[in-house]
């Protein structure tokens, strides 16, 4: 085996409580594909390790053999600042990536949680995600290539170095949450933004559910433009905060209109230092746990969604609070299990009331010992037999990550 | 055979099998590479969609998806004996939700009747291929369109949020779902941009944006490609996001003059740039870029007094690729894609390319996003020039390739560039996007022969299946 050899696997490699046997450390792509291609003729099953911040999502592996550690493919490969790309290996961090893009006042226009240990990799495997979404979106809508070393060893190439580019079908995108059951998401290519002159931040404190979407709506109705929108607390009381960024100008027009629209609604909106604390509070929240799940329905169902889902999961869970972001109809609740034994049915529950919304409920987070455990995924999705499909034409032997994502995939 | 099961599905009136008419649906945009099909269906409705497949699929036959016919890669180019499924007929907007910001739509929509449907609320649908008034959103999923606005707003992938499919069993699929982040893998990522290759959709959810508040334009003026490149990478590096800055060189130019009547300068480059926004910012941002575009060496910048005038500005950049036909009997419209920074030198040596070639080239093109559109001129009256022209396409995409861009930004691979695909792309590199596909339609029944440099089987899975020891052992479960 090229690289450093396998060491045996320990406590803090587990996924899912799931110990491999072995763990790789690749320090390249080359050795990456050769670990590959010796656990396909072993036959050995295998799951990819970045930073471990995502690794509650999913189910257990059914088995491991070896974990293979993206922590020494940590070079930034290509960075062309005046074309506004970069190149970088699966385990070069989030931190580690923005501080070489800083330098050269851009940024990757992604901000998940755990930036110092997220990993470039697991951020595609797992499509992490920030508040920085309601303007510039998913990783889906930044990523533009990527190298994958396929389940038997073989080095592949998607999509490419620049921003526009349709040749070929969008394997690279297809990994995009697919929690390494597809392929190894070796190099990750990506879009970069400049960063902006200026920030700043408006909170209106306090709202009800239904009052945080009669905001955003009404700032969507003025054309204001917010690069991140996030509705932070309890369900019922929830802190609306929107942060503005660019120009000088630009920033300070929309703060200001921002204030009026709220302060005409009779709310009692905040402008400068103060506002600006709310976004370390929702970073809090959203490393909060060991329950966190991740919600998604259509925007406008808000006020529904904090009825029939979000309120009564956070009834069973102490310490809970709530991130949700209203212009996208995504969130997550959070907290410490208080009733652990009505857990998984409130879950269930939660996603039959979602289903109305056309929304689903993820679990992204869980302690070990819960029981009954919620149930990961919900039910299968109307596509899953064409999901069946392309697993069984990417990892035909099941060997990597197996059971781990929808279905049993 | 075949045509009579189609006419029952269909309807006499909407199956196609006179040899005079089938000749119209021979090419797309592409329009020197013809095939005439078997039979043409129209169907009205998903379930006529399901129908058509299962009868091609009993004959054998290969089936060819149409949308507007507009593609110019060829994407909806017929092969020998197929059935050609066009969508023109499901053509209807379906729902709109604007609380959401969503909108339900059959492929035959064209592009911008979205829009229409939704302009008076202040709303559009963002993706805008300078066909818009006739291409349909099946053909933009299909082909991933983008448009001038993409390099802000993104391509149709970034604005689709679930497609309805029918596959090759008759199969119906919902891929995607209302809200984000549906439960699973991404298949709605290879669907847009699958040239057709997966399956027929048949309705289409977009997602809607409020129209910015402001739009401010402008023109400016350079006596070269060289101080308009300069001037794109100014405002890029000043950290400026345009909604769109489009190029065109001397000889398109003088061919949108002609086709527009409109008083341009004659000389060799044109920038067109859009910033919009919130009011304050839009103004701001195009002061900025104003500046920038001087300090680069700009001759001259006008600032369109109305909208009419700012609409005669973009007409001038729309019609580019057809005004071209005034001032050449014919000519081939490129797509290629370069790094932002390479834009000077790769125009210089396309120049050197065409000269060489004995050809002229026109320039027009989404300097933002380096996508580039050479519009190769000939006249096929002359032996050779054809090929010549051909040929000169080829060596621009090749010499994209090696300034590390791409064969193509916005008008897909279809059966034009099949060959070029070799460029980009490793054998290994297109057996991971053929998986994708037999994934999809692992009889191949869809669109075949397009994307691939060579054909392609799916065969049974890669790689034998072998039990696992643990599922012998009865630990594990294969699915």
């Amino acid at each position: 085996m090229a690289g450093e050899a396998a060491r045996p696997g320990e406590a803090g490699d587990a996924i899912g409580g799931v110990i491999p046997r072995a763990v790789h450390a690749p320090a390249s792509v080359a050795e990456a594909a050769e670990v590959l291609r010796s656990a396909a003729a072993a036959r050995q099953r295998l799951a990819f390790l970045g930073g471990g911040t995502d690794l509650g999502t999913g189910a257990a592996p059914a088995a491991l053999d070896a974990v293979v550690r993206t922590a020494r493919l940590a070079r930034i490969v290509e960075y062309a600042p005046s074309d506004q790309i970069v190149v970088a290996e699966a385990g070069v961090t989030l931190a580690a990536l923005q501080a070489a893009l800083g330098r050269e006042r851009q940024r990757l226009a992604l901000d998940p949680p755990w930036p110092e240990r997220a990993t470039l990799g697991g951020v595609v495997a797992a499509n992490a995600y920030g508040a920085l979404r309601t303007r510039y979106g998913s990783v889906r809508d930044l990523l533009i290539g990527a190298t994958l070393v396929r389940a038997e060893g073989t080095v592949v190439k998607s999509g490419g170095k620049v921003v526009k580019n349709v040749a070929g079908f969008d394997v690279a995108r297809l990994m995009v949450g697919s929690l390494g059951t597809l392929a190894m998401v070796a190099v990750a290519n990506f879009r970069v933004h400049p960063l902006p002159e200026v920030v700043e931040t408006v909170v209106v404190p306090g709202l009800a559910p239904g009052a945080v979407w009669g905001l955003v709506r009404a700032l969507r109705g003025a054309r204001l433009e917010p690069a991140a929108t996030a509705a932070l607390g309890a369900v019922a009381r929830l802190d609306l905060g929107v942060r503005f960024e660019g120009f000088e100008k630009g920033v300070r027009d929309q703060a200001a209109r921002a204030v009026e629209i709220a302060a005409a609604a009779g709310h009692d909106p905040v402008r400068g230092e103060a506002a600006a604390a709310f976004w370390g509070r929702h970073d809090a929240r959203r490393r909060a746990g060991p329950v966190r799940l991740r919600v998604q329905a259509v925007p406008a169902a808000l006020e529904a969604v904090a009825r029939a889902a979000l309120a009564p999961l956070e009834a069973l869970l102490a310490d809970a609070g709530v991130v949700w972001y209203p212009a996208l109809g995504t969130g997550f609740v959070s907290g410490a299990p208080a009733a652990p034994a009505e857990l998984a049915g409130a879950v269930a529950g939660a996603r039959r009331a979602l289903a109305a919304a056309g929304g689903t409920l993820t679990v992204a987070a869980a302690p070990a010992d819960l029981a009954p455990a919620p149930d990961p995924w919900g039910p299968q999705p109307p596509a899953f037999a064409l999901m069946r499909a392309l697993k069984e034409r990417f990892d035909p032997e099941r060997r990597l990550a197996p059971g781990r994502f929808v279905g049993g995939l | 055979m075949l045509a009579e099961r189609i006419a029952e599905i269909v309807g006499r009136d909407h199956c196609i099998t006179d040899a005079a008419e089938l000749e119209t649906y021979s090419c797309d945009g592409l329009t020197h590479r013809r095939v005439r099909p078997a039979v043409v269906a129209l169907p009205a409705t998903t379930e006529e969609v399901a129908a058509v497949v299962l009868a091609a699929r009993e004959a054998g036959v290969p089936i060819v998806p149409r949308g507007s016919g507009t593609g110019l890669s060829g994407g909806a180019l017929p092969v020998e004996g197929c059935v050609l499924v066009g969508l023109s007929r499901m053509n209807r907007i379906l729902e709109v939700d604007l609380e959401n910001g969503r909108a339900r739509v059959q492929p035959g929509v064209t592009n911008l009747s979205v829009t229409a449907a939704v302009a008076a609320s202040g709303w559009y649908y963002a993706p805008d291929p300078s066909s818009q008034s006739v291409c349909s959103i099946g053909g933009n999923v299909a082909e991933n369109s983008g448009g001038a606005h993409c390099l802000k707003y993104g391509f149709t992938v970034n604005h689709v949020l679930s497609a309805r499919v029918v596959l090759d069993g008759g199969e119906v699929v919902e891929i995607g779902g209302p809200s984000l982040d549906p439960v699973g893998y991404d298949l709605l990522a290879p669907l847009v941009g699958s040239e057709g290759m997966f399956g027929i959709v048949t309705e289409v959810t977009l997602r809607l944006l409020r129209k910015p508040e402001a739009t401010r334009t402008f023109l400016a003026v350079f006596p070269s490609t060289t101080e308009a490149g300069n001037a794109v990478s100014g405002i890029i590096g000043a950290g400026i996001l345009p909604a769109a800055i489009e190029m065109m060189d001397a000889l398109a130019i003088q061919a949108a003059k002609a086709a527009t009547g409109l008083a341009w300068p004659d000389e060799g480059a044109i920038l067109l740039m859009d910033a919009d926004g919130p009011a304050a910012e839009a103004e701001d941002t195009a002061a900025r870029a104003v500046e920038i575009a001087r300090a680069a060496g700009a001759t001259l910048v006008r600032l369109p007094a109305d909208d009419a005038e700012r609409d005669l500005m973009w007409k001038g950049r729309k019609c580019a690729f057809a005004a071209v036909g005034r001032i050449s009997p014919s000519y081939l419209v490129e797509d290629g894609v370069i790094p932002r920074s390479e834009i000077a030198r790769v125009l210089a040596e396309i120049a050197a390319m065409a000269g060489a070639a004995g050809l002229r080239v026109a320039n027009v093109f989404h300097a933002g996003d380096g996508n580039l559109h050479p519009l190769v001129l000939y006249d096929e009256r002359i032996p050779g020039q054809l090929q010549a022209a051909e040929k000169l396409g080829a060596d621009i995409l090749a010499l994209c390739v090696r300034c590390g861009g791409s064969i193509t930004g916005e008008h897909g691979v279809g059966n034009e560039k099949a060959q070029a695909m070799s460029l980009m792309f490793s054998a290994d590199d297109l057996d991971a996007m053929s998986a994708v596909r037999c994934a999809f339609d692992p009889a191949l029944r869809f669109n075949p022969g397009k994307v691939f440099p060579t054909p392609r089987l799916c065969g049974e899975t890669p790689g034998p299946y072998r039990p696992h020891p643990a599922e012998l052992a009865g630990q594990a479960e294969r699915w």
